[in-house]
């Protein structure tokens, strides 16, 4: 935790508890408040990453060099703005308006304290909280569906939590301490290039717990339900931010602290290796046979989760590049797309693709906006889920495994192909009976989805210039 | 004195498995969620007996006390859930929810 970072945990959870109090009455100075909150934020931490040349220069503490963290940080206000912003179109008629942005704002608080924790037990309390807001966010459908994602989400989760907790109590035990700053000091070279079995146990502890909270493959079935169940916008901050933070980021970090790459610790890199692989070609497979809109999205979800962990469990400086950027290029993608399906599921009042269909002259915005987004989650040329997706797969070529790499390439036509049939039969095709009264959305709603597109675009067209940016400051830092 | 500690070991972890196949096996949401508790306990012995084994008494006990905490928020947070379920489907059966 440092200390010039605290202020984008401190200041959501103030505008969190400010909204409880004043927007009782006044619904929309919820709205208001939770949207300048998020926006502020947003241009403070854009300014800070962009020159973050500049501002190496003042004290910042050392953890905060890391372009990781800045990129997160940023990465979770863009997503939160995005949502916040549609939901204040979205959520017209819901009465408890004031409890869902104030949820989203303690979320977001808890996410941050999450990317600048400095050691496992700061990591373990707001993942915690993490949790909890979003339980209460799926609740938040008071419909059977929402139950149903929430109580599988709760054990789930809570009992992968429990695993962690144990994986401190015996880092504890053996190695003294679970601070990063002090695990990575013991895998210097010099203490011995070889960790004891105990620590090995406590690392495949820690990962199954974070795993279980990524929603990956084995266990996919809380993620599907709980986005199935519950409010479109939710799904879209659940798959956009929450699970990538919550399981993804910490499995990154562990890859790197405890040092897959050098060390001696083959198996569980190679164990990690194959569930992303695995859950690569499950979700891409069960996305294509999907009927719900939804549902389909987040199998998509679990196949494109599955990039970032291959490239995790590879460990290479290069593939931990490629995975850090595939969760910010995942976050934007993936948010367009729930938010794309939570505007038409507003406006037709189903997630069936089957009744919808040309769609694309009533909402021409939504629907280019969806091909811009699948375009960047299929890895096409121009966009920025090409260049993660180009990375990992150089990555893996080099670093061997070389089989891996052309599943890879193969899955991502998978990818491309369940999209194009979707788009074909949502968006063009014969225009169905629902689609003659479709309007296109307000522009509050419009809006955060163009942004989105547009930071798509800008991230790959301009690459090389991010590229030099991050290898300069953040990867430098991290390893 | 190492002897004592791994039978502490022995009883954390089969503390720690009766509360998850408490949770894999039972069908009724309540039991689960007393199978979660015991879990989370054998978790705090875990830690107290990590810090007393490795004189690190003062970090075990701030870590023992902050568990509580998260697991007292956790469990209210689990029965409140629960109650919406038992208002809108009658029971607590999760062959009946699913």
């Amino acid at each position: 935790m440092t200390i010039s970072l605290l202020a984008y945990l401190l200041i959501p959870l103030f505008s969190a508890v400010l909204i409880q109090f004043t927007s009782r009455y006044k619904k929309n100075l919820a709205d208001i408040i939770a949207n300048i909150t998020l926006f502020a934020g947003f241009l403070n931490i854009s300014h800070l990453i962009f020159n973050t040349a500049k501002t190496a220069k003042f004290s910042l503490p050392p953890m905060a060099q890391d372009t990781f963290t800045l990129l997160m940080i940023f990465m979770i206000y863009m997503v939160a703005l995005a949502v916040s912003s549609f939901s204040s179109g979205f959520l017209t008629e819901e009465k408890n308006r004031h409890h869902f942005h104030s949820l989203i704002l303690v979320s977001v608080s808890a996410m941050c304290g999450i990317v600048t924790a400095g050691d496992f037990f700061t990591l373990y309390i707001f993942v915690e909280a993490l949790a909890i807001t979003s339980l209460a966010l799926i609740a938040f459908d008071k419909s059977k569906k929402g139950l149903k994602g929430a109580i599988k989400y709760f054990f789930l989760n809570f009992s992968g939590s429990l695993f962690i907790l144990l994986a401190m109590a015996i880092l504890l035990f053996t190695i003294g301490t679970f601070s990063f700053a002090g695990i990575q000091h013991l895998t210097d070279p010099a203490y011995g290039g070889h960790w004891p079995f105990q620590v090995v146990a406590a690392i495949i502890l820690l990962l199954s717990g974070f795993l279980i909270k990524s929603g990956i493959f084995p266990f996919h079935i809380q993620t599907v339900a709980a986005k199935q169940g519950a409010y479109s916008p939710v799904s879209a901050f659940m798959a956009g931010t929450v699970t990538k933070i919550a399981g993804v980021y910490a499995v990154i970090k562990i890859a790197i602290i405890f040092n897959f790459f050098d060390l001696k610790l083959h198996e569980i890199s190679e164990t990690l290796m194959l569930i992303g692989a695995i859950s690569i070609l499950f979700g891409a497979a069960f996305a294509m046979r999907q009927k719900d809109f939804k549902k389909m999205l987040a199998y998509s979800s679990i196949s494109q989760t599955g990039y970032i962990i291959l490239a995790a469990g590879l460990a290479t400086p290069l593939a931990l590049l490629g995975a850090i950027f595939h969760i910010f290029n995942h976050a934007s993608f993936k948010t367009i797309l729930f938010l794309n399906e939570a505007g038409l599921k507003k406006n037709l009042n189903t997630s069936d693709m089957e009744k919808m269909g040309g769609l694309a002259r009533s909402m021409p915005w939504t629907s280019w906006s969806f091909v811009i987004a699948f375009m960047s989650a299929a890895g096409l040329p121009p966009l920025s889920g090409f260049w993660s997706k180009f990375i990992i797969i150089i990555a893996l070529w080099q670093g061997g495994a070389k089989g891996y790499a052309m599943m890879a390439i193969g899955a991502s036509v998978l990818t491309l192909i369940h999209f194009i049939i979707l788009q074909r039969k949502v968006f063009f095709g014969k225009i169905s009976a629902i689609a003659k009264n479709a309007q296109e959305m307000p522009l509050p709603m419009l809006a955060p989805i163009i942004v989105l597109c547009i930071v798509i675009l800008v991230s790959g067209i301009l690459f090389p210039y991010f590229y030099a940016c991050l290898i300069e400051t953040g990867i430098k830092a991290i390893l | 004195m190492t002897n004592i500690f791994s039978i502490d070991w022995y009883f954390i972890s089969l503390l720690f498995f009766i509360g998850l196949s408490c949770i894999l096996i039972s069908k009724n949401m309540f039991k689960q969620l007393i199978g979660l508790e015991i879990m989370s306990k054998a978790c705090l012995l875990a830690v107290i007996l990590s810090g007393a084994a490795t004189n690190n008494v003062n970090l075990a006990q701030a870590i023992a006390i902050s568990m509580i905490l998260i697991e007292a928020i956790v469990i209210t947070v689990g029965l409140s859930i629960l109650i919406k379920i038992y208002k809108t489907t009658g029971s607590l059966d999760l062959r009946k929810l699913l």
